[in-house]
């Protein structure tokens, strides 16, 4: 029971950390960043190839080396969201929302394909592997490793909360995502902040990949894809938009995983959380922590 | 405003979407119509009968199982040129086309169309045995004999078409050749697990079926995992709680190194088995190091574990300039049955060059002599276990 719980907290702070992106950007400009998981790919990969340019000199310190590596990718991924957002995403701004989305579709496709090119299509693995042995706490076998991990996770988000809702360039994000137009009429550099909303948001997802990598080891092109539909689905259950929602919502939907395969068995896994991903948008769309929005014409 | 703009745009896209109709179907009865001639005119077009004869493959050159095609293709290539080097089939030479099937079902379709346009007398790719299956009514359809190389799942056979026929060892006896081994090795309680796809979910239920009968050990669980995610902590805590001393896996590498590794972490002290879609150097390299040694596989023969392979591992060496790899020896086979299939048969034509198959008595293959079954399948599996020494595969136990 409780290894069950330990599992399911685990894989959802994952799941958390690379649902931000997607709710931030949703939450500004109403976009659905089908490319985010793209970019927990691509952070994998940087952080991948980081490693091997630093070659033999990290075999030490492996932890230490990796945070670096962790820091150096966020950079990375980060302005990689930014460039995106200015090629794809910004020319589209007045364009219907439909037009936005395929295109975010097309840039996945982009960015899966345009690593397969230089990367290969074979999996990569990775050189620093985080490794140990396991301690049992209340009956569950956790290692020091994925307590590491975790705690990276949750900082980066206790970081990225008092981020938004503390400082300027956050109070800027919030107005933006109230009223864009009434913001640009009040002096706000809208584009600026949209930018720097990708900058954040691909910087955790890339931070996600790096620790996935180090973590589980293996890499693929092709790795951004479910955790991209998985981090949409925790976004959604806990209510898109909002920051503390896409939290919990990570967590939930990695609970969810956990018992339902060990109720059904691992092959119902996607099943259920899909199967949750429905029903919420049919009986509660604005999620847990979501509010109704009213529109106003 | 946009009332304006819908009522100007929709006669003109009904226009242009009546025409693309029109032009589509033009095009698709000019497309049928050259088929027609070409296949069903005696499958004799002018061209069709002086040029080389050509053999179709395909397999996975991207995607998750992107390093075997390679090897496969040497494999088919090696033993092209040796028999061109002989003088060829019926005086004419070979020439081995190779598709990209991407171990898609979708991407497989696309790739034996085109191997269909191009006039392709045998098939003798399939890797992926669920990219294969929806290959095959379409090379059936137009009378082209399969000489399946690698691809296994027993539901290849089991639709009894005339024109496939297997030279890999079936699921069932992959699963015969588990459960041997699981007895000799004193396997008490053995958790089988595989990852939903054709080909591995064929071997478990065949193994599982296999597992509690008489001498065989007992069955601790089945169970199935989603291909292409990271974290299998909720499957292996639910397969550890039935306290397996055995685990066997059915899967692909990249799944089965996560698991192997997730399963160690997780404090598994017993033993892997892993099917042939497992045995990859790769496999080790995403477990980590001291979590692959030891882990067994079944798998048919390769180039480095058959008796008597060293002067074909030198050709090829020479020819490639690396080692041959899993199914490079099958591969090689498949091209030698086909154009001895098409040499008894006279001709290539598909029903011929499909009876004469059936009646090959003895050819001899890497895998032992070759007569086929009713089943279009190999009367021996030629299975054997191999072990991770040092990160790679060798040879445990031949399993006669």
């Amino acid at each position: 029971m409780s290894q069950l719980i330990w599992n399911g907290l685990f894989v959802g702070s994952f799941y958390a950390l690379v649902a931000l992106g997607y709710s931030m950007v949703y939450g500004i400009i109403k976009l659905l960043n089908f490319a985010h998981g793209d970019l927990y790919m691509l952070g994998a990969f940087s952080g991948y190839a980081t490693l091997g340019a630093l070659g033999g000199a990290v075999p030490g310190g492996s932890l230490i080396a990796l945070l670096a590596v962790l820091g150096l990718t966020m950079l990375v991924t980060g302005l990689s969201g930014v460039a995106l957002e200015r090629v794809a995403y910004r020319p589209l701004r007045g364009a219907p929302r439909l037009s936005l989305l395929i295109t975010a579709v097309g840039a996945s496709f982009a960015l899966e394909y345009g690593v397969r090119l230089v990367a290969g299509p074979n999996p990569q693995v990775y050189p620093v592997r985080l490794d140990g042995t396991g301690m049992s706490v209340l009956g569950a076998r956790i290692t020091l490793q994925q307590l590491a991990l975790m705690a990276v996770a949750v900082g980066l988000m206790v970081a990225l909360n008092a981020l938004v809702m503390r400082s300027r360039q956050g109070r800027a994000m919030r107005a933006i995502a109230l009223d864009p137009k009434a913001c640009l009429m009040m002096g706000v550099d809208v584009d600026a902040v949209i930018s720097r909303t990708f900058f954040i948001g691909s910087a955790l997802a890339g931070a996600a990949g790096v620790m996935s990598g180090a973590y589980y080891g293996k890499i693929d092109f092709l790795m951004g894809f479910i955790i991209g539909l998985k981090a949409f689905t925790a976004a959604v259950i806990g209510g898109i938009g909002n920051m503390k929602g896409t939290m919990l919502g990570g967590l939930v939907l990695g609970l969810l995983e956990s018992f339902s395969t060990d109720w059904f068995g691992g092959e119902w896994r996607d099943v259920f959380a899909f199967g949750f991903l429905i029903l919420f948008l049919t009986v509660r769309p604005t999620g847990l922590l979501g509010e109704r929005v009213t529109e106003r014409v | 405003m946009n009332r304006h703009t819908v009522p100007a745009l929709l006669p003109a896209s009904r226009t242009t979407s009546r025409r693309v109709a029109l032009a589509s179907v033009l095009t698709a009865v000019a497309l049928s119509t050259t088929g027609c001639n070409g296949l069903l005119g005696g499958g004799s077009s002018e061209d069709g009968d002086k040029g080389p004869i050509v053999l179709g493959m395909n397999i996975p050159l991207s995607g998750s199982s992107a390093d075997v095609g390679p090897y496969m293709q040497n494999g088919a290539q090696l033993a092209v040129d040796e028999i061109n080097a002989k003088g060829g089939v019926l005086g004419r030479k070979l020439r081995l086309q190779v598709e990209d099937d991407a171990c898609d079902p979708k991407t497989a379709v696309a790739a034996a169309n085109k191997l269909v346009a191009a006039h392709a007398a045998v098939s003798v790719g399939g890797y992926c045995s669920g990219a294969t299956l929806p290959t095959l009514p379409i090379f059936d359809k137009q009378k082209i004999p399969m000489v399946i190389p690698a691809a296994n799942s027993n539901q290849l056979v089991a639709q009894h078409l005339k024109h496939v026929f297997l030279i890999n060892g079936t699921g069932k006896q992959q699963a015969a050749a588990a459960v041997a081994w699981l007895r000799k090795d004193g396997a008490r309680n053995v958790a089988v697990m595989d990852d939903n796809t054709s080909y591995s979910k064929d071997i478990a239920d065949l193994t599982s079926a296999q597992l509690g009968t008489a001498g065989a050990p007992a069955k601790a669980t089945e169970e199935a995992v989603n291909p292409g995610e990271s974290d299998y902590g909720p499957s292996v805590t639910a397969v550890l709680k039935s306290n397996p001393d055995y685990i066997y896996w059915t899967g692909y590498y990249q799944e089965g190194g996560l698991l192997i590794r997730q399963f160690r972490q997780a404090g598994y002290k017993g033993k892997f088995l892993v099917g042939d879609g497992s045995v990859d150097p790769k496999l080790v390299r995403i477990a980590g190091s001291p979590n692959g040694e030891g882990v067994y596989a079944t798998m048919t023969q390769t180039p480095q574990t058959t008796p008597g392979a060293e002067s074909w591992i030198a050709s090829y060496k020479q020819k490639f300039g690396a080692e041959p790899g899993p199914y490079a020896t099958q591969s090689y086979d498949a091209v030698r049955v086909a154009a001895e299939a098409v040499k008894a048969a006279g001709s290539t034509d598909g029903d011929k060059v499909a009876a004469s198959l059936e009646s090959l008595k003895g050819f001899k293959i890497f895998s032992g002599p070759l007569t086929f079954t009713a089943d279009h399948t190999l009367s021996n599996g030629g299975f054997a276990i191999l072990t991770v020494k040092n990160g790679e595969f060798v040879l445990q136990d031949s399993l006669n």
